[in-house]
């Protein structure tokens, strides 16, 4: 049976799409079969992947069941790592899952004929707080949650771990990290030290803002292809093999 | 998914050349040359090859392949092992995957290629990859003495999920454009075939591939023959330990050889006969505690407290295969096997005094004999009752055992539909007789290391549990022996009968 990782935070532009991409290369060149699927209608991760954001049938068809999961996937250039691209119709998601039955329970149905073909899933999702995301915390074994060391991100990680808290026991595992840490910053350096303290929980390695990684959408692929020795490669090979233990050691 | 394909290079073109030959047909993206060395893995009898699969050692990694498409893989930063066992695996999707195939089969190299190989990306508009070429040079390995073979080079086309209309023109490419051909076997069969293996594995069954009118003698003498190969191509791997399977094979092969001496002793020379079923007694005698042990071994519980009998167990393995390696190797095992050889080879030119029904076809002997079994076998049944002693289900067992080989044996002479049903009902018989015989004889030996065992280091604790299991031992042969009738039931059925009289008459 796969793991499902999901990428999400309440805010939008805090590095989820980074982290999906660069953590299910990292997961596939592990000797992992990986999946990612985009589930954010602007389509980030499938265009960093080359892959024509179109989804026969719509996203709605897909989780409504009315549509073949294993069809709709793409191989992607990397060995191992496919991708279930997005459309716009995407931006409709939350519609298609009210008007289905046992919404939340959606992604879940999706993944269920396809668990056995992967060893780890990403679920790279919009940014909100919805029935998209609901049916995300139903579908994850672990949230991965980038949070920029700033006094709001800092809030909505605090308020995410009160809507997952809230969910039923067996809820995913919410492991958060910092991203687009820029230790110029003093109020950065200043978060950095002080939410571990209250958060004993947090992941200790940190995504750095970098140039390489803004270079992503310009090569259109993942930093290890074109900047593997850079410092944000670095601390996504560090941050994979944190979130490996993390995953391992059963602790939430 | 769409599937992908092997072709072969044309001649003179090299890695270095092969995307000159692309080039304004294909949108091509060239990685560079990356030489390496592939080991290809199976079990002895192919059952990889049979699903389609191939397990290969490339990359300090492995990876179990169906066609381009890794089904699992994990790393193993080392050397590429001669053989491999399932259980040394980590836990795992490979070792998930690999341990329903094998059962206690290990896998062992077929082959082993050196090679160079070049990705060619076939790209889209997006510069996306759509299909993957792989361009390989390989040689074998050199495998014991003198330079390995070079084997024909190849391009791979690798499928992209999701992209088959683009796999479809690049194969389309290739075969009309470029006329290249398409490989018959794919590169790691040729591998093996060409190290002087088999690329589908050593299978052990045995059945009668002539016409049913072949001459009796001359049917027994293929199936004799056939039989020794079984047994000299297991030989190898019981010496050598590589699974239980090989000695299992091995004896299966032994048993085999005497119910056909003994259900068709018409068509032999009636003295020599005499001598060779005594040796083949004497091999089957020699292997068979070492496999009881085997089994028995096989089959116990892993409980900590029953940790002193395994040892004792295991100990009394290593007597026994000590005492059976040594019968092996003896020079009465060599000479049994190849006067044998000869002995059916020469046979159809023997002199006929005695050999009733040598020169009869086969098809009729065989459905006389199989005929003459059954109806043995359900006399025998029929006279079994609840007082009737455990030596009778034994010998109904051996029975049993006799009329499957026959069934085994001619099949091919006669109508699936016939012989299927009746298979299938004396499988079922023979798993509830074997059941009884077996845990009569394990509840036994229980008793019998009862006092090696007492003797033992946490003895105390060990006779306890041995006194559990051989309660439970009991049971399942009480069970076994309550199940008899309905099994015996359903294989003398009437409907079965009818079946028998049309078809083996």
């Amino acid at each position: 049976m796969s793991q499902t990782l999901a990428t999400y935070n309440i805010k939008g532009g805090v590095g989820k799409t980074s982290a999906a991409a660069n953590l299910a290369y990292l997961a596939a060149a592990g000797g992992a079969r990986t999946l990612l699927w985009d589930l954010d209608p602007q389509g980030a991760s499938t265009f960093l992947f080359r892959i024509r954001p179109h989804v026969k049938g719509g996203g709605g068809k897909l989780v409504r069941g009315k549509s073949n999961v294993a069809k709709r996937i793409k191989g992607t250039d990397h060995d191992r790592l496919d991708l279930l691209p997005t459309d716009f119709s995407y931006r409709h998601m939350d519609l298609a899952l009210d008007a289905a039955k046992k919404p939340t329970r959606r992604l879940k149905r999706v993944l269920a004929p396809i668990a056995t073909d992967y060893d780890y899933v990403f679920l790279d999702c919009p940014p909100s707080i919805s029935l998209v995301s609901e049916s995300v915390f139903e579908a994850a074994d672990a949230l991965l949650v980038p949070v920029i060391p700033a006094t709001l991100s800092s809030r909505t990680y605090e308020q995410l771990r009160g809507v997952v808290a809230a969910e039923a026991a067996g809820g995913p595992k919410v492991l958060a990290f910092f991203s687009m840490l820029d230790r110029r910053k003093v109020l950065h350096r200043d978060v950095v030290e002080q939410l571990p303290r209250e958060h004993p929980g947090l992941l200790r390695t940190a995504i750095p803002t970098a140039a390489d990684v803004e270079r992503m959408g310009l090569h259109r692929t993942v930093l290890e292809e074109f900047a593997p020795r850079g410092r944000a490669a670095r601390a996504y090979r560090d941050l994979w093999s944190e979130i490996g233990e993390r995953l391992d050691d059963g602790a939430g | 998914m769409a599937a992908g394909a092997e072709y072969l290079l044309p001649e003179g073109l090299d890695l270095g050349t092969v995307d000159a030959l692309l080039a304004g047909r294909l949108d091509i993206e060239c990685e560079r040359v990356r030489a390496g060395r592939r080991t290809f893995y199976d079990t002895f009898d192919g059952r990889l090859h049979a699903k389609g699969l191939v397990l290969v050692h490339e990359e300090l990694r492995f990876a179990l392949r169906e066609g381009a498409r890794e089904r699992a893989g994990i790393a193993h930063p080392e050397k590429a092992p001669e053989r491999l066992v399932v259980d040394d695996l980590p836990e795992g999707p490979l070792r998930a995957a690999l341990a329903p195939l094998c059962g206690v089969r290990a896998l062992q190299a077929t082959a082993s290629v050196r090679g160079r190989r070049r990705l060619l990306r076939v790209l889209d508009g997006e510069r996306k990859t759509v299909v993957r070429l792989v361009a390989e040079e390989a040689t074998l390995s050199r495998n014991g003495s003198g330079p390995g073979a070079t084997l024909r080079p190849r391009l791979h086309v690798e499928p992209v999920r999701g992209y088959a209309k683009a796999l479809k023109r690049v194969r389309g490419t290739l075969e009309g454009d470029l006329g290249l051909v398409a490989a018959t076997e794919p590169l790691h069969d040729e591998a093996v075939w060409r190290a002087g293996g088999a690329p589908g594995g050593v299978s052990s069954k045995v059945a009668l591939a002539s016409a049913p009118d072949l001459r009796a003698d001359r049917a027994a003498a293929e199936l004799a023959t056939r039989l020794v190969a079984v047994i000299e191509a297991n030989l190898p791997g019981t010496l050598a330990e590589i699974d239980s399977e090989f000695l299992h094979d091995l004896r299966v092969a032994v048993r085999r050889t005497r119910s056909l001496q003994r259900e068709l002793r018409s068509v032999f020379p009636p003295a020599p006969l005499v001598h060779f079923r005594a040796e083949f007694r004497w091999l089957q005698q020699a292997t068979g505690p070492t496999r009881d042990l085997d089994v028995y071994l096989d089959e116990l519980e892993g409980s900590a407290d029953l940790a002193p009998l395994r040892a004792v167990l295991a100990e009394h393995r290593v007597r026994e295969r000590a005492a059976m390696v040594r019968a092996l190797r003896s020079p009465r095992t060599q000479r049994l096997l190849e006067e044998w050889s000869t002995f059916v080879r020469r046979m159809p030119d023997a002199p006929r005094a005695a050999r009733d029904d040598a020169l009869r076809p086969i098809a009729a002997l065989a459905a006389e004999r199989i005929a003459r079994v059954y109806k043995r076998l359900v006399r025998m049944g029929a006279a079994i009752d609840e007082a009737s002693a455990p030596e009778a289900l034994h010998d109904l067992r051996k029975k049993g055992k006799e009329l499957r080989y026959l069934l085994e044996f001619f099949a091919p002479l006669f109508p699936g539909p016939a012989v299927g049903p009746m298979v299938t009902s004396l499988k079922a018989l023979q798993d509830t007789l074997g059941r009884f015989q077996d845990r009569e004889v394990q509840a036994g030996l229980l008793r019998q290391l009862s006092d090696e065992v007492a003797q033992r280091e946490g003895g105390g604790a060990a006779l306890m549990a041995m006194g559990v299991l051989a309660q439970r031992l009991d049971r399942d042969r009480a069970r076994a022996r309550a199940e008899f009738a309905a099994r015996f039931g359903a294989f003398a059925a009437p409907g079965q009968r009818a079946r028998l009289r049309e078809t083996f008459r």
